[in-house]
């Protein structure tokens, strides 16, 4: 099953990204990596299927079958395990952006500027 | 009879103990330390001793799903070089109390010569090919670490830096080898464990089938040449052996036992290790040559030094040589030469560099020319270079004399047979090459002897008594030269020195081939009948003694030559790192520019995945439009126009803002995809990224960088194949299933069974599949990502809090 | 963005009604976890945000000058303080996960095995599930608020 908008929201995403990881301002070059991170996680939800029901079970049911699986039906559930991924992923992409917005505060502390360019060569 | 594995674990154990326990030991000793390593030592050498007479494996499981267990062989080679590991040991650390007394970094010392000691005995009983290559590269870091002891001296960086560059590379090369005997020996049903070197089903017990299916694979070659520069790189080979005189800038006791005893004769162990496998013609050429052409050359080499420790180190690279030509030789001969030569060195060249130590401490310098007359002040001491010198010149009785002509017998042998069986006539280079060798052993070990004979230069002041503790340890080496050299004398009368013999033949057949080199007891004495190799032993000891007068002009001219830069390897070593070092290729690519790398980073992404799919001959699939909502849509399109504003915002703030909203579009799309629990995570977590980032921006000034088209222009570019690049992979990989997922694992034993009992652990018992992942199923991928989270803060309170604490230092 | 400034009277008593009611939803998303949307993760980032809230309306010493009742930490110290708290916070969290994992193994099972029981009968409840995954995600709650926290009052100090 292609997903033609999904694709192309992601090469944007992507590309939007890159573009501003090339900039000299460091802060934009946190949002560039942002932006990925994002768009990342998205894709790996996408890959786990996108219209099925909640990974959620009542007690003792019937066991459902996950939306990645090949002709799942459609009362398939949603792939929990790129759920579980991403979760983490969310958590851990919010301590390397703080990470990384502190790297940038002390950067400015030390060099005085916010320029990459200029802060290269010793 | 089967070792017993408490006594091998603990053996290995309680070097690395010693180690961990030194700086706590250093409290309370001080400088006495040196007697408690010591004492590590005697007690590894008593569980050494014990092991003697046993033979076989001792296995403890380690990451039993790749096959790799620590494994432990004992046998007559391993007990060879453990006995001097930890018998060297127990001397040279009484030795230090004596030498390093005063001196800087104690603690580390110790340590690290007790670490290196552990790794040592790991490498001599490892019976599996991971286990000792672990074993030998901790023994290269800790040489590393010793040759470098004195961390303020450029000489010392510049050795411990060669060393480490050169037999660190050296196992690599050996890793691959390794790597590739593993390949081929899973192939072989015979053996059990492919990464069993030796013992039970390993790739040793299994030589004839082993050879033939590397042959098979074309991959006989490689393996012994790969695994020959690990040996001849970790022993000082030609043209590896550029490190070992500069090693010297270590203490004298650490060349004494790594760089003389122990450590360089890992390589040579490995060469007696492989032996039994790899032994053919290809393998006599390669080692022949190369033990042949590293004892001569680095023989000619040690008549030009002119300091006694590089003498020494020189000298060390010859004997090495001498032991690997040995191995190279085929027949029991062979083995006989590497096997007792391993012994012979250790005791005579570990006494040697005690002597020299001594010289040093006393005299107060090393230079040859500065050093004469030394008997009258210190008589022990030359008494006990007598006896070792005269083994290391192979003069008979004493003990080298031996070993060298069991090689002269080896050599001929072999190339007496080599031409009867039709072969070229230059394989009576190996025995002429190999006399020829011997004359500058013989020249430069005679040199080294007259240091205490002679007039004493008047520059050289006072002499003084060495302390005890530095002279009992030579002496004990000294007088075991002497009684392996007096056992030979004692064999010609027919009196057997037998545990001596029987050791140094049990030493053998570890390394013979198991196929046609038959049974022989091992057994030693003066020749009391002409043969050609007593000839060879009289010609070179001959032209060795014509030639002494001469010494001063045969080593200005050796000097001469050595000097031509295109005949040095340490021009070559040199030229590469410095070459290295200032390459235009660094300053193109070390920009120290974050731009460059990401440029080069997403250029290559782009190029390597396209470039992948076109290979494959991926072909992108028909375009049917999933089934997607038209909430999600607009979601999507509200996140890529939210991204696009944050590409150009004007300012931080505007930027921040809009980055808020690309973050809660996903948390909606996350909402529509059914995904609960990463909706809530990301709106809570895009909340507080927003507070962050505004609390730092409050700090930042408003810098926005000058706009410059053409740039803008070139990264639109590179952003834009980036873009592609992930695009397709989307399209393509949303278009193609596995047939077996496991998340239906997951959906299946995620829940609650429809019966089961009161407690259960074999399901995850949660209607939350997520959640039963993250803390069930794959918990320990949460840990590390919960430690990942507790990293972060950490660096983060580093780079705030701790800020003035680096640079107060 | 300042902390040091004065909220509005209404800002701050929709703190005070918010913040208790934000930390309720969090331990109810916490205990709720294994079975109906929430988790450690999740819990622990909610917290956060209560913690968020007070610091931006009430700066960064009300927690400890009025809540505990002490003279705030000097701040650019990891010594004392409640960063220092914070810090033990996440220290502990990693322990107690790496522990109820080591427990598996001193039971006879691999490390970090779960197991669930079902406590019956009970009143008004029934049946009560008790999941040992739940001392591992209480443990994944204290790194992500210990860590969150120290990293927000960390840069919040400054």
């Amino acid at each position: 099953m292609t997903q033609v908008i999904l694709a192309t929201v992601l090469g944007l995403l992507f590309a939007l990204g890159t573009y501003l990881i090339l900039r000299r301002d460091v802060v934009r070059v946190v949002w560039g990596v942002s932006i990925i991170g994002q768009a990342a996680n998205v894709y790996l939800v996408t890959m786990g299927g996108l219209t099925g029901q909640s990974p959620i079970l009542g007690h003792g049911g019937e066991h459902p079958v996950a939306c990645s699986v090949p002709d799942a039906g459609a009362n398939c559930v949603t792939d929990p395990l790129v759920q579980a991924l991403v979760l983490t992923a969310i958590v851990i992409g919010f301590g390397t952006t703080a990470f990384a917005l502190v790297l940038t505060y002390r950067l400015y502390q030390e060099h005085n500027t916010l320029d990459l360019t200029e802060v290269t060569v010793e | 009879m089967q070792p017993s594995s408490s006594a091998l674990l603990a053996l290995l154990a309680l070097p690395f103990l010693g180690a961990a326990f030194a700086p706590l030991v250093y409290r309370v000793l001080g400088e006495r330390t040196a007697y408690f390593a010591a004492a590590v030592a005697a007690a590894s050498l008593a569980l050494v001793a014990s092991l003697f007479g046993t033979q076989g494996t001792v296995a403890v499981p380690w990451i039993p799903t790749y096959g790799v267990s620590l494994a432990f062989y004992v046998d007559g080679l391993a007990l060879l070089i453990g006995t001097l590991a930890s018998g060297v040991g127990v001397l040279v650390f009484t030795y230090s109390g004596g030498y390093m007394h005063g001196e800087p970094g104690q603690v580390k010392y110790y340590a690290t010569l007790l670490a290196f000691m552990g790794s040592m005995l790991g490498v001599a009983f490892a019976a599996d090919l991971i286990a000792l290559f672990v074993f030998w590269e901790l023994t290269s870091v800790s040489s590393f670490l010793l040759i470098g002891h004195y961390q303020d001296a450029d000489a010392s960086q510049y050795a411990a830096r060669k060393s480490m560059l050169i037999t660190v590379a050296g196992g690599l090369f050996m890793l691959v080898g390794f790597l590739l005997l593993h390949v081929v020996a899973t192939g072989v049903p015979a053996v059990d464990s492919a990464f069993r070197l030796a013992g039970e089903g390993s790739i040793l017990a299994n030589a004839d089938t082993m050879v033939g299916a590397l042959r098979a694979q074309g991959l006989f070659v490689p393996v012994l040449l790969l695994v020959g520069v690990g040996a001849a790189t970790k022993s000082a080979q030609v043209p590896f052996h550029i490190w070992l005189p500069n090693a010297m800038e270590a203490p004298t006791p650490v060349s004494a036992f790594l760089h003389s005893a122990t450590m360089v004769k890992a390589g040579v162990y490995l060469v007696g290790r492989f032996r039994p496998l790899l032994l053919t013609d290809e393998w006599t050429l390669v080692f022949g040559i190369l033990g042949l052409a590293t004892m001569t050359i680095t023989a000619i080499l040690a008549v030009a030094a002119s300091d006694i420790k590089e003498l020494l180190a020189y000298s060390t690279a010859s004997h090495l040589g001498l032991i690997v030509a040995g191995y190279g030789m085929s027949g029991y001969l062979g083995a006989e030469t590497g096997a007792f030569h391993i012994l012979n060195h250790a005791l005579f060249k570990a006494a040697l560099f005690l002597v020299a130590g001594i010289v040093a401490h006393e005299a107060g310098t090393r230079a040859i020319d500065e050093l004469g007359g030394l008997a009258s002040d210190l008589p022990l001491t030359a008494a006990v270079t007598t006896v070792a010198a005269l083994g290391m010149a192979g003069v008979p009785p004493f003990n080298g004399f031996y070993s060298k002509e069991f090689l002269f017998h080896a050599v001929y042998y072999t190339a007496e047979h080599a031409v009867a069986d039709g072969g070229s006539v230059l394989w009576w280079l190996l025995p002429a090459v190999a006399v020829f060798g011997s004359i500058f052993t013989f020249l430069y070990s005679i040199r080294f002897l007259m240091l205490f004979f002679g007039d004493k230069p008047d520059a050289l002041g006072e002499v003084h008594a060495p302390p005890l503790a530095m002279t009992v340890p030579a002496v004990v080496l000294g007088g075991l030269a002497l009684v392996v050299g007096l056992g030979g004398v004692a064999g010609t009368f027919g009196v057997h020195f037998t545990p001596l013999e029987r050791f140094v033949g049990t030493v053998m057949e570890s390394s013979l081939a198991h196929a046609g080199e038959g049974e022989h007891s091992f057994s030693y004495y003066l020749p009391t009948e002409v043969s050609p190799w007593l000839i060879m032993s009289a010609v070179t000891i001959g032209v060795g003694a014509v030639a002494y007068p001469f010494f001063d002009g045969i080593r200005d001219g050796v000097r001469a030559v050595r000097d031509v830069d295109y005949l040095r390897p340490n021009w070559y070593y040199d030229g590469t790192v410095a070459g290295l070092d200032r390459s235009s290729a660094i300053d193109v690519i070390q920009t120290g520019n974050l731009r460059t790398y990401a440029l080069a980073l997403s250029l290559a992404l782009a190029a390597l995945t396209l470039g992948a799919y076109a290979a494959a001959g991926v072909a992108v699939p028909g375009l049917a439009f999933a089934g997607l909502g038209p909430a999600l849509v607009v979601v999507l399109a509200v996140a890529v126009v939210g991204a696009v504003a944050v590409a150009a915002a004007p300012s931080h703030i505007a930027g921040v803002l809009t980055l808020s909203i690309v973050g809660f579009m996903v948390a909606i799309f996350y909402i529509l995809g059914s995904a609960p629990d990463l909706a809530l995570t990301q709106l809570v977590i895009e909340t507080l990224v927003l507070v962050i980032f505004l609390l730092v921006l409050d700090k930042l000034p408003a810098f926005y960088g000058t706009a410059n088209r053409l740039r803008a222009a070139r990264d639109a570019v590179v952003a834009g194949a980036v873009g592609l690049t992930v695009t397709v992979t989307v399209l393509l990989s949303t278009a193609a299933g596995p047939d077996d997922v496991i998340a239906q694992y997951f959906v299946e034993n995620g829940g609650v069974p429809a019966e089961h009992g009161p407690i259960f652990a074999d399901a995850g018992g949660g209607g939350n599949i997520v959640n039963v992942i993250l803390v069930d199923f794959r918990a320990f991928d949460t840990l590390g990502e919960i430690s990942v989270v507790a990293m972060a803060a950490l660096s983060v309170i580093t780079l705030i809090a701790m800020r003035e604490r680096g640079e107060i230092q | 963005m300042s902390l040091d400034r004065q909220p509005t009277v209404i800002a701050r008593t929709v703190t005070r009604l918010v913040v208790p009611l934000i930390l309720v939803t969090a331990l109810a998303l916490l205990f709720q976890g294994h079975n109906l949307p929430g988790g450690g993760f999740i819990a622990g980032v909610l917290t956060v945000t209560a913690f968020a809230l007070v610091y931006v309306i009430f700066g960064l010493d009300y927690l400890e000058a009025e809540l505990l009742d002490r003279n705030p930490g000097t701040r650019y110290e990891t010594e004392s303080g409640i960063i220092r708290e914070y810090g033990t916070v996440f220290a502990v969290g990693l322990a107690v996960a790496v522990g109820s994992g080591i427990a598996a193994i001193a039971l006879g099972y691999p490390f970090l095995t779960q197991a669930v029981a079902f406590v019956e009968p009970l009143p008004i409840y029934h049946e009560l599930e008790v999941a040992s995954a739940l001392v591992f995600d209480l443990g994944v709650y204290a790194v992500v608020v210990g860590a969150l926290l120290t990293i927000l009052a960390e840069v919040g100090s400054e």
